[in-house]
């Protein structure tokens, strides 16, 4: 199947992330609402480390291939930090957004999930400024964790039972739903890992690695961070949004209105129906007793 | 620190988030909780996307992110309407509950019973009466039930 | 190269114009515009076209007075349009024979020019067509009056005149063939025009399938044309580089009898355009469509059945006559199938009690007449039979618009045995029907007589030097016999005897004028176009000056002015036609005693029951459904049968695989639950990833 020596070995030397995807996998499925109390520490502990490992792996460069030094340097937005701190910002934040996140699809109560997804906007918007994306920051806390999620805590107060309802505490399919999403993790994470690889020989490697730094490379460096990281910021993403993408922009405030009479039809002509009119569906699929919330 | 790296440790942020959205959307089956993972999809695409943006020098990935709020804001506004119409019609947030695409000669999914949740019952201090009883409402005893320990 | 100012390339386009744009006003408006006035864009359009007609013949005529006659190559004009189709460096000659010379390019182009032409054979048939099918569209307004398909009658008739004019307008087989398709629909869809009767329709299907075969011989024979010759043209063209490409009767190629095929190929060639005349004009053993077409409206049997459609065949032969002279077998058997459907049908229509069956016949009879002149190959019977062509048109649309007027106050009844003694009830009818027996019968001085004469005249020549032509002229004169006593028959059946309706047609009363106008004008025509072209040697003469017709080896050395009257036998078929006329006076004026014993004498095994065969047809359709028409039917059972249980078995048993794999597999995934959905569309976004990441380099 695999013909090229140096693909094979290369494929071969992939175990670490086959590792940590494995890890994360099972400790994602321990930790999905499985019915039952009992090994989500170990769940917890087994995604702590598969995410231990992917840290290791991918930023402090823990491979078994050789690391030459990178070519490209960085303008840091934080000039007051040294280059510890950053990398500090920067785990710190990349951890609490994975965490939380991690926590947001697991728990059992939809109100803590959605206070945990706050968490994961919050850590975002951290990650976004860390870039120097300063307006994105500010508007995914504002839009998202100040009124998107604020919605779906009303309407988890207008429809959630007490106590945990049933289809809260039970997964569909947990093991493969955590494999698929590790196994996404670990394709992406190799694909990336593939991509930017230290370009170590010039002519000779095979074009599937280490494509990127070359291509950057050739970016004219003097420009390189003139743009993004203007001192005027948002007037410049605001220059850009109502010039060239001025149409899109119109199409978008479009849709926002088309969104908003969707939504006002729907919840209007679903007022005239209510639970009563299906009878069609089997006494089985019916509401049924969710356990401690009437007993 | 190299600018390269920065981005690929983002990419694995972004893809750790799309992933773990992935596996919330899958696995969970409370329509609310399912759409908060969508959302958390979205925002792991969000986060590569600034990266690349950075990584170029390009506004491209920023305006991208800001009409992926948009477009999250208008998501946001008709699931949530339908979430709550299939509430009204179910009176659950259980998407299992809408299996009827299925087809004809399907057995419906059924779930295992599940043991009911153990709920520690709350003990108050039995104290002896002083002064005068306060009077209780019996809507709240209704209403606290099983919370009240006779 | 027009001396009276109007411009023949104009004429010969107006005149199919006009009936098609008549037809396309009725189609489209008729129903919900015109109404009952649909007859008049029809009339109109085609005395339009008759007019152009006139003017065009008159063109032709005047042209012909200025060229030098017997100048070999005849008279033509053409004009093309445009190209229909052009496939380049399609003909390639298996192997040209060596010597001889070069009768096809060496290589070809086979194109299909929209050519149209005028030649005086063309230019008769205009006329001629033009002119019954004015008179008849006059007639059939008042016929078909209060119809409910009165506007699709006549979009029809206009469609039919288009297709009619040009047919015998075009200048090139494979057109010759889509116009001989197109009269062939015309006819079905008149025949078939009512068509909630089921004879209508069965009679239309019979006609339509009856043509297939002789089409099929047609086809034949235009394929072996094109294969011989290399083109299809019948004039001469220029290629591009300026040398002339010899048509297949083209001026060129006529003035060098060397430049014909002979033999075999010659013979298949003429075979299978006879096999085509034959079943457009119904002649033995294809004839059988044509009594049962009369199941159509009788204006319609009197302008396609009778007077036009059913002569195609006549002008195909007569246009193709230097091929047909190429093979005396083929003339030979053009001539015995004429003289032996003339006969066949003539004694078919003794016994007939349809009066419009009894005119079928006859119109039978009257092709195999015209055949049996053009199978002679000498010019004098092919002018004749050219000659008898147009005057049977007069008046055997003449006979037919009488037995449709008859039908018309007996409230469709046509049964000759349901009434008579109408001469006092349609006087107009009467005698104008008295003009069409005399002309049909062959009396001096009507148009008939110098028709027929001129045919008996050509086959009695050639009898001189065949055995088979002799035994030919005894059978057409018998044939003469029958055909006037049938005639008069008919005629005494209907008009003379105690007057006598059929209760359904209480009020019967001669028709409107329009329909009686049409009939006095037919029947002068039918006194006069033969005595006054007999007179003139006009016909003749004109008719000669076609390509076709000049071609020497046929033309002669005398033309057609040697004396072609002779006094013998023209006392004798005047004779035979009167002892037919005496004898059926004899027969059916009076108390029809001698009839009924006549008839009771035929019928009993002593006479042979030779009643019975005449009356039964000879049993030809009874023939043909047991040996062509019953196979056939079993052959199709035998295929639905193999269709229905072994393909389509075939094809079930293929079809089940995927439902059983689709039951079996796919329709237990379809779950409904909206996570499983999720979960595959991401599996497969996974192994899309993968095969990727191994397969496909990222760069």
């Amino acid at each position: 199947m695999i013909d090229d020596p140096v693909v094979a070995s290369d494929l071969g030397a992939q175990w670490p992330y086959a590792l940590a995807t494995l890890l994360f996998a099972a400790g994602m499925w321990l930790l999905l609402p499985r019915g039952r109390r009992g090994g989500r520490r170990l769940g917890a502990g087994l995604a702590a480390a598969g995410l231990a490992l992917l840290v290791l792996l991918v930023h402090f460069g823990l491979t078994i291939h050789d690391r030459p030094p990178r070519s490209v340097e960085f303008t840091v937005p934080f000039p007051a930090l040294g280059s510890w701190a950053h990398d500090g910002v920067f785990l710190i934040l990349a951890v609490l957004t994975v965490g939380s996140a991690i926590c947001s699809v697991t728990f059992r109560s939809p109100v803590y999930c959605a206070i945990w997804f706050a968490m994961t906007l919050l850590g975002t918007a951290g990650l976004f400024f860390y870039q120097g994306s300063q307006f994105l920051g500010v508007a995914t806390i504002v839009v998202y964790a100040g009124a998107i999620l604020v919605t779906f805590l009303f309407v988890l107060m207008l429809a959630q039972p007490e106590g945990h309802a049933f289809y809260d505490r039970v997964s569909w399919e947990g093991p493969l739903a955590a494999c698929a999403g590790a196994v996404m993790v670990g394709l992406l994470t190799m694909t990336f890992a593939a991509a930017f690889a230290p370009n170590t020989e010039q002519q000779g490697s095979p074009p599937r690695y280490g494509w990127l730094e070359p291509a950057i490379a050739a970016e004219a460096p003097a420009a390189r961070n003139e743009n993004i990281l203007a001192t005027e910021h948002v007037a410049s993403l605001g220059r850009t949004l109502f010039s060239t993408h001025l149409i899109a922009v119109e199409v978008a405030g479009t849709l926002l209105l088309v969104a908003l009479v969707g939504a006002i039809a729907i919840i209007a002509h679903s007022q005239k129906t209510d639970a009563s009119s299906i009878t069609n569906e089997p006494a089985a699929l019916r509401p049924r007793s969710t356990g401690g919330a009437h007993g | 620190m190299a600018e390269i790296q920065l981005v690929y440790d983002y990419l694995v942020v972004g893809a750790l988030l799309f992933g773990i959205g992935l596996v919330g959307f899958l696995a969970r089956r409370n329509m609310i909780v399912m759409f908060l993972a969508a959302e958390m999809m979205l925002q792991g695409v969000s986060v590569s996307l600034v990266a690349w943006g950075r990584l170029h020098n390009h506004w491209g990935g920023q305006m991208l992110v800001l009409f992926i709020l948009t477009v999250a804001a208008c998501e946001a506004g008709i699931a949530l309407a339908l979430v709550l119409s299939l509430y009204h019609r179910s009176g659950r947030l259980d998407i299992a509950f809408w299996q009827t695409l299925r087809e004809a000669n399907q057995p419906a999914f059924v779930d295992q019973e599940l043991p009911d949740e153990a709920h520690p019952k709350p003990t108050w201090p039995e104290l002896p009466p002083s002064g005068i009883e306060p009077r209780v409402d019996d809507e709240i005893l209704v209403e606290r039930e099983h919370r009240i320990h006779v | 190269m027009s001396n009276t100012g109007f411009d023949t390339d104009v004429l010969m386009v107006l005149i199919p114009a006009f009936p098609l744009a008549a037809a396309l006003i009725i189609g489209i408006f008729g129903r919900y515009v015109l109404g009952e006035r649909s007859h008049w864009p029809c009339v109109l359009a085609i005395a339009a076209s008759f007019v152009c007609s006139c003017l065009l013949l008159n063109e032709v005529v005047s042209l012909a007075h200025e060229s030098h006659e017997g100048h070999g190559v005849g008279l033509e004009i053409t004009n093309t349009l445009w190209t229909w189709a052009d496939v380049v460096d399609a003909y390639r000659p298996a192997a040209p024979a060596a010597g001889s010379p070069a009768i096809a390019p060496a290589e070809a182009n086979f194109n299909i020019d929209i050519t149209l032409r005028a030649d005086p054979l063309t230019c008769i048939m205009l006329c001629m067509v033009t002119f019954i099918a004015t008179l008849v569209a006059i007639y059939a307004s008042g016929y078909m009056h209060g119809d409910p398909g009165y506007w699709r009658f006549f979009a029809y008739v206009s469609l039919f005149v288009f297709s009619m004019t040009s047919l015998v307008s075009v200048s090139n087989f494979a057109l010759l063939y889509v116009f001989w398709e197109a009269v062939g629909v015309c006819s079905y869809l008149l025949i078939g025009f009512w068509y909630e009767k089921p004879e209508a329709a069965a009679a239309g299907k019979k006609a339509f399938l009856v043509n297939r075969v002789g089409d099929f011989g047609f086809a034949l024979g235009v394929f072996l044309i094109w294969t011989t010759y290399g083109t299809l043209n019948f004039h001469d063209t220029t290629a591009p580089d300026g040398s002339i490409v010899m048509g297949v009767l083209g001026q060129a190629r006529l003035s060098n009898p060397a430049l014909f095929v002979g033999g075999a190929t010659a013979t298949l060639i003429a075979l299978g355009l006879m096999t085509g005349a034959a079943g457009k004009s119904a002649q033995f053993p294809l004839h059988v469509w044509l009594p049962d077409a009369m199941e159509g409206p009788t204006p319609v049997s009197a302008l396609i059945h009778a007077a036009t459609m059913v002569t195609a065949g006549v002008y195909l032969v007569t246009r193709c006559t230097p091929l047909f002279y190429m093979s005396p077998d083929a003339q030979m058997v053009v001539a015995v199938i004429g003289g032996f459907t003339a006969l066949l049908a003539g004694l078919i229509a003794l016994t007939q009690n349809d009066l419009k069956r009894v005119l079928a016949y006859s119109t039978v009879s009257q092709l195999g007449y015209m055949f049996l002149s053009l199978g002679t190959g000498t010019l004098i019977g092919i002018v004749g039979g050219m000659f008898h062509l147009f005057t049977h048109a007069f008046f055997k649309a003449l006979l037919f618009l009488g037995a449709g007027s008859v039908m018309h106050a007996m409230h469709h009844i046509i049964d000759m045995r349901r009434f008579s003694g109408l001469r006092h009830i349609m006087p107009w009818t009467f005698r104008t029907f008295w003009f069409g027996s005399l002309a049909l019968a062959g009396v001096v001085p009507f148009a008939g007589f110098w028709s027929k004469d001129v045919i008996l005249a050509a086959v009695h020549e050639r009898g001189h030097d065949s055995g088979v032509f002799e035994v030919l002229y005894f059978g057409a004169l018998f044939t003469a016999f029958l055909t006037a006593f049938y005639t008069f028959r008919a005629l005494f059946m209907t008009f003379y005897g105690p007057t006598k309706v059929p209760h359904e047609a209480h009020h019967a009363h001669e028709s409107p004028p329009a329909m009686t106008v049409p009939l006095i004008i037919l029947a002068v025509c039918s006194l006069v176009v033969g005595a006054w072209f007999e007179y003139t040697h006009g016909f003749a003469a004109f008719l000669v000056q076609t390509p076709s017709l000049a071609y020497a080896p046929v033309y002669g050395e005398h033309g057609v002015h040697q004396d072609v009257f002779h006094w013998d036998i023209a006392i004798t078929s005047t004779i035979v036609a009167l002892a037919g006329v005496g004898l059926a006076a004899f027969l059916y004026l009076g108390p029809r005693t001698e009839v009924t014993r006549l008839g009771e004498f035929l019928q009993s095994p002593v006479g042979f029951r030779v009643y019975q065969l005449s009356y039964g047809k000879f049993f030809i359709d009874q023939i043909y459904a047991v040996t062509i028409v019953w196979p056939l039917r079993l052959l199709a059972l035998l295929s639905y049968w193999f269709d229905r249980w072994v393909i389509d078995g075939l094809v079930n048993s293929v079809g089940r695989i995927p439902a059983a794999i689709g039951s079996a597999i796919f329709r237990p995934l379809q779950t409904g639950m909206v996570q499983f959905y999720g979960l595959a569309m991401m599996m497969g976004l996974l192994f899309l990833l993968l095969s990727m990441l191994i397969w496909q380099p990222l760069g």
